[in-house]
């Protein structure tokens, strides 16, 4: 059963606060929120405005920062075509992660919601691969489509296709990753599972006696009632896209075959760039070059872009409360 | 709740601990420690292993001479966990560096200090040191690292095949090569390689621009300062014969046969496995093969040249092992005590040069009777001693031109760019804005 | 089963459809799940053979070798590797509740003004990709002098975590109001109607929670990387497993027994946990 009255409380609750203000009551909430204030303060304010003043710096963490005004942000803009190629690889993984993964995860929760016996099994072995770090889940995969020894490639050719280079091929690192993510998507999986169980049985039985089919009951009723689910999962999606880091290092030393310990700079972006994304080469910038002005204003870009998606997400979230249903 | 309790503590002891930072020498010298004075040393190497072990037999030489100092010697240290190390202001005393590609950063930085004034004041003779590995230890008049041992890259090769595909002699040109390791490559019947002549591939095992450019008499920068990739026609000559000596393979046959082969430095190394016929490598895998694959048929030769400098024929690339004192070292004089020894002391040098098969990097250790029995390690000696050696020129932003160059390369190799020359001058453009950035 | 008429064929028994239909749709989840599973089985296979064996194409072993995981644990500190990530992991989680409940509780059930900005901020430094503030927290650090270690990750979370406090605060909001009225009633204030009245009722959630922030901190690349990157002695097994294959040198065989030894710990949690993980995401995503 669903608690909509109450989601309905609890969204006029998260709203109503401000709008009746009483001036007693602020000694309480502010002991509660202390630490976290303070945290916010030091681990949030500062640092985003020491960034703002380090991206008109130059700094190398060893000499005192220069002042240098524009020159960071002209050189991203006007000078640096791996920046560009890294934030082309981000905007790539965004979509296709986003898209995919949605696509990927409704489909087997809507298997799995089928299921009547050994249900905890089944969410149980798709669960197990998300619970792998992802440093050991992308050696799984690294050595799974390894072109010359991997099983993926085995397998293909026993049907005769000739399996592509994935991680050593630059057209198709980025797709080798995708699959990767999607292996890993247990975790979404699981949570749009339960928003399917957790339909109404009585929302599809008025839908039966109107005589809809399983495929139009499921676009109908289902999708719809767990929107705010899969609002959730996009905007999980694009954050998971935005900061893709461990896979993309890790994926690019391996399949390099280099002795170099991974995220060193010399094996940073194997094959020829295309796992370069953006927050990769913010951390090759400002830990390997020590360029930390430069990689300070592609920190300021990388947080306008996902600032946005947090506007988007929190105009969702205020929608979702306005029309009763939380996300 | 006695967590917290904990955690509160570890807070206020880290800012007591922050308060007091070490104490930095920022200029002049420091004393070495008197006899009686207790120091203990760190050092950081990207050495493990067997390595790490020969390395500490130095230091106990050390030891031995200065038993008022203790040394920590620790391994697995690349460059960039040393540089990280320094700007977060937990170095080590002495680092040790394999390449020389951040020369330039940590001497413009001053990540390293400058070792000019304790030279001075110890009166050390630096023309002890080959003009080569002078050169790549310091950087627009700052001498941050002293040399500890180089590297010198030739050919190796399988002398098993060269007889089977009857072949006598080495090839001395990039286009004997090429023939050469059409004839050496073996198929299996399914059309994938065996056995390859040459791997051409950049970026596999010591395949990097920079080596081959010393073999290619390719220029990387211009009179002017600004990099030569567009100017310069050996690189667009050195990378079409790159292309071509892919595309006889086939890039993906290629790549297929790279990513089963063992790692670089593993016992199942290609070469040692019987799996390509002709590499370029550095005189250290003399030990490796000893070590892992004594029965391997080879021999060693100055690695070809371009078609058109066979003058060059003889030399080669270097790079060095380099050791230095980072900024913020807590004992810098004791610190310049051991760079002193393990640089310049004969028997320190040949001891480790022995026991690596590294090439000594001071004139009176580069007559050591023991490395020039070796004949396949005296090929290296030589290329060290011939006028055609060469290596890569410093810069500010450490490997970054570099990088820009191979990634260029690479990409090209791969068959992704249509204009060579036009992506030449693209990347020569993109080498001379980077290095605006830093400096 | 009123809806199996629209699907065509009529002339079978709706009884007998439903055998075929479970029949399909089972097979299909097995399929998926099989598919889900196989990387981990192929992982396992070769963890057992020869280093020899693990440069083929080779899908089964052709003789085992258990004797590759005391091999991994003799190629590198990983019990000292492992200590870091218990250490890291508990002292997280720990600091987190602590910090994150009462912060939660203040941003979902009292009246404040300035809450929903402070809930605006919560989201905002949740959404923050953590690269984004790296270089001015590792120059805070490292004035510190606490670069080098794990300290820099450690610390923050008793003071705040911003996704923790977000989860958090949507699990208090599902408790209906009226419990909260009747614990003030009974003359509760906030302090006891948290700890008395909200935590209980949530402990699901609670231990959903611990659970995400372990695994979070256990599974953690970047962080690591960032601060204890330069000094072994403190590298959590994450990162060290990162570097496992190019730092030893090793065979694909020795790798992936690593990687099982890694893998290892969360999955025996889960197993362990299961129930509560399950019910804490399934909570999630229904009343969330």
């Amino acid at each position: 059963m669903t608690t909509k009255p109450q989601a309905a409380r609890a969204a006029r609750f998260v709203l109503a606060g401000w709008t009746r203000p009483r001036p007693g009551h602020w000694v309480r909430p502010l002991a509660f929120m202390a630490p976290a204030l303070i945290g916010f303060a030091v681990f949030f304010a500062y640092p985003l405005g020491a960034l703002v003043y380090y991206s008109f710096t130059r700094y190398d963490l060893l000499n005192t920062p220069v002042w240098v005004g524009l020159r960071n942000y002209a050189f991203l803009v006007a000078q640096d075509p791996l920046a560009r190629k890294a934030a082309y690889n981000t905007v790539w993984l965004v979509v296709v992660i986003t898209v995919l993964r949605l696509i990927f995860a409704t489909g087997v929760a809507a298997v799995l919601a089928r299921i009547r016996n050994g249900a905890g099994l089944f969410r149980t072995l798709i669960y197990l691969p998300a619970l792998a770090p992802p440093v050991a889940a992308t050696l799984v995969f690294t050595f799974l489509f390894n072109p010359g020894t991997g099983p993926v490639n085995t397998v293909l050719s026993w049907f005769g296709i000739q399996g592509p280079l994935w991680f050593s091929d630059p057209a198709w690192a980025k797709p080798g990753l995708t699959l990767l993510t999607l292996w890993v998507s247990g975790e979404l999986i699981i949570i749009l599972l339960a928003g399917m169980l957790d339909v109404p049985g009585e929302l599809y039985e008025a839908a039966g006696l109107d005589g809809a089919g399983s495929l139009r009951r499921f676009w109908h009723i289902t999708l719809p009632s767990i929107a705010p689910v899969l609002v959730f999962g996009v905007i999980n999606s694009i954050i998971l896209g935005l900061q893709y880091f461990t896979q993309a290092v890790v994926a690019a030393s391996v399949a390099s075959g280099s002795a170099d310990i991974a995220g060193s700079q010399r094996v940073i972006g194997y094959p020829d760039n295309s796992t370069l994304t953006f927050p990769v080469w913010l951390y090759q910038q400002g830990f390997h070059y020590y360029n930390m002005g430069y990689a300070s204003a592609m920190s300021i870009v990388l947080f306008a872009v996902s600032t946005v998606f947090t506007l988007l997400f929190v105009h969702r979230l205020r929608r979702g409360a306005h029309a009763e249903g939380m996300a | 709740m006695r967590r917290i309790g904990v955690a509160t503590a570890c807070l206020a002891l880290a800012l007591i601990a922050g308060g007091c930072g070490a104490v930095t020498s920022s200029s002049g010298t420091a004393d070495a420690p008197a006899a009686n004075e207790k120091v203990s040393l760190s050092v950081w190497s990207k050495f493990s292993g067997r390595e790490l072990g020969l390395l500490q037999k130095a230091l106990d030489g050390f030891h031995v001479k200065h038993p008022n100092i203790t040394v920590d010697n620790r391994g697995s240290q690349d460059d960039d966990k040393v540089a990280q190390a320094i700007r977060g202001g937990n170095p080590p005393d002495v680092a040790i560096s394999f390449s020389t590609d951040n020369i330039g950063q940590f001497c413009s930085s001053g990540a390293w200090q400058d070792l000019k004034p304790y030279i001075t004041r110890d009166k050390l003779d630096l023309n002890q040191l080959p003009a080569a590995t002078r050169t790549y230890t310091e950087f627009k008049g700052a001498r941050c690292a002293m040399p500890l041992l180089a590297d010198v890259y030739g050919l190796y090769y399988n002398k098993a095949m060269f007889a089977k595909a009857g072949i006598s002699t080495p090839p001395k040109t990039m286009s004997e090569l090429f023939e050469y390791a059409k004839k050496l490559t073996v198929f299996n019947p399914d059309g994938s390689i065996k056995v390859a002549g040459f791997v051409p591939t950049i970026g596999f095992y010591s395949n990097h621009v920079q080596m081959w450019a010393a073999n290619w008499g390719v220029q990387w920068k211009g009179q002017d300062g600004k990099s030569a990739l567009g100017t310069d026609p050996q690189w667009q000559a050195m990378l079409e014969w790159a292309k071509k000596f892919t595309d006889f393979y086939g890039r993906d046959k290629l790549a297929k046969f790279t990513a089963g082969l063992g790692q670089e430095y593993s016992p199942d190394h290609a070469f040692e496995k019987g799996q390509i016929a002709m590499a370029m490598d550095g005189e250290y895998r003399t030990a490796f093969i000893a070590a892992e694959a004594p029965d391997l048929d080879y021999a060693t030769a100055p690695f070809p040249v371009a078609d058109n400098k066979p003058e060059l024929y003889g030399g080669g690339y270097t790079t060095g092992t380099i050791i230095g004192v980072p900024k913020g070292a807590k004992n810098p004089g004791a610190a310049w005590e051991l760079v002193k020894y393990l640089s310049t002391d004969t028997a320190a040098l040949q001891g480790l040069a022995q026991g690596l098969k590294n090439v000594p990097s001071t004139v009176p250790a580069l007559q050591d009777p023991t490395l020039q029995q070796d004949e396949h390690f005296k090929t290296f000696l030589e290329i060290f001693a011939s006028p055609n050696l060469a290596t890569n020129p410093a810069s500010s932003n450490g490997g970054a031109y570099i990088k820009t160059a191979e990634d260029f390369a690479t990409a090209y190799q791969g068959g992704s760019v249509p204009d060579l020359k036009a992506g030449l001058t693209k990347a020569a453009a993109q080498i001379d804005a980077d290095a605006q950035l830093g400096g | 089963m009123a809806a199996l008429t629209t699907s065509g064929t009529t002339t079978r028994g709706p009884r007998r459809r439903g055998v075929l239909r479970w029949i399909a749709t089972h097979s299909i989840a097995l399929a998926i799940g099989v598919m889900f599973v196989l990387p981990l089985v192929f992982v396992a296979l070769t963890a057992f053979m020869s280093d020899r064996q693990a440069l083929t194409a080779d899908l089964w072993p052709r003789s085992w070798h258990p004797e590759n995981f005391a091999e991994v644990f003799r190629t590198a500190p990983l019990l000292k590797y492992l200590g870091n990530s218990v250490m890291y992991s508990l002292l997280a989680t720990a600091g987190m509740l602590v910090s994150s409940v009462p912060a939660a509780y203040a941003l979902a059930r009292m009246r404040w003004r300035g809450r929903e900005v402070a809930f605006l901020v919560v989201i905002a430094a949740m959404m923050i990709p953590p690269q984004v503030l790296a270089v001015p927290l590792y120059v805070l650090w490292a004035r510190l002098h606490l670069t080098g270690t794990l300290w820099p990750l450690i610390l923050p979370y008793f003071l705040v975590d911003a996704f923790s406090i977000f989860l958090l605060r949507q699990f208090f909001l599902t408790i209906p109001q009226s419990y909260l009225d009747a614990a003030r009633v009974d003359g509760c204030g906030d302090l006891r109607t948290l700890l008395r009245v909200l935590l209980p009722m949530t402990r699901p959630g609670i231990a959903a929670v611990s659970l995400f922030c372990f695994m979070y901190t256990w599974n953690d690349y970047f962080g690591p990387l960032l601060y204890a990157g330069e000094n072994p002695d403190n590298w959590t097994l994450s990162l060290a497993l990162a570097s496992f294959r190019g730092a030893h040198q090793v065979q694909w065989n020795l790798t992936m027994a690593a990687t099982v030894v890694v893998m290892l710990p969360v999955i025996l949690l889960f197993v362990f946990a299961q129930k509560s993980f399950v019910r804490g995401i399934t909570f999630t995503g229904v009343k969330g």
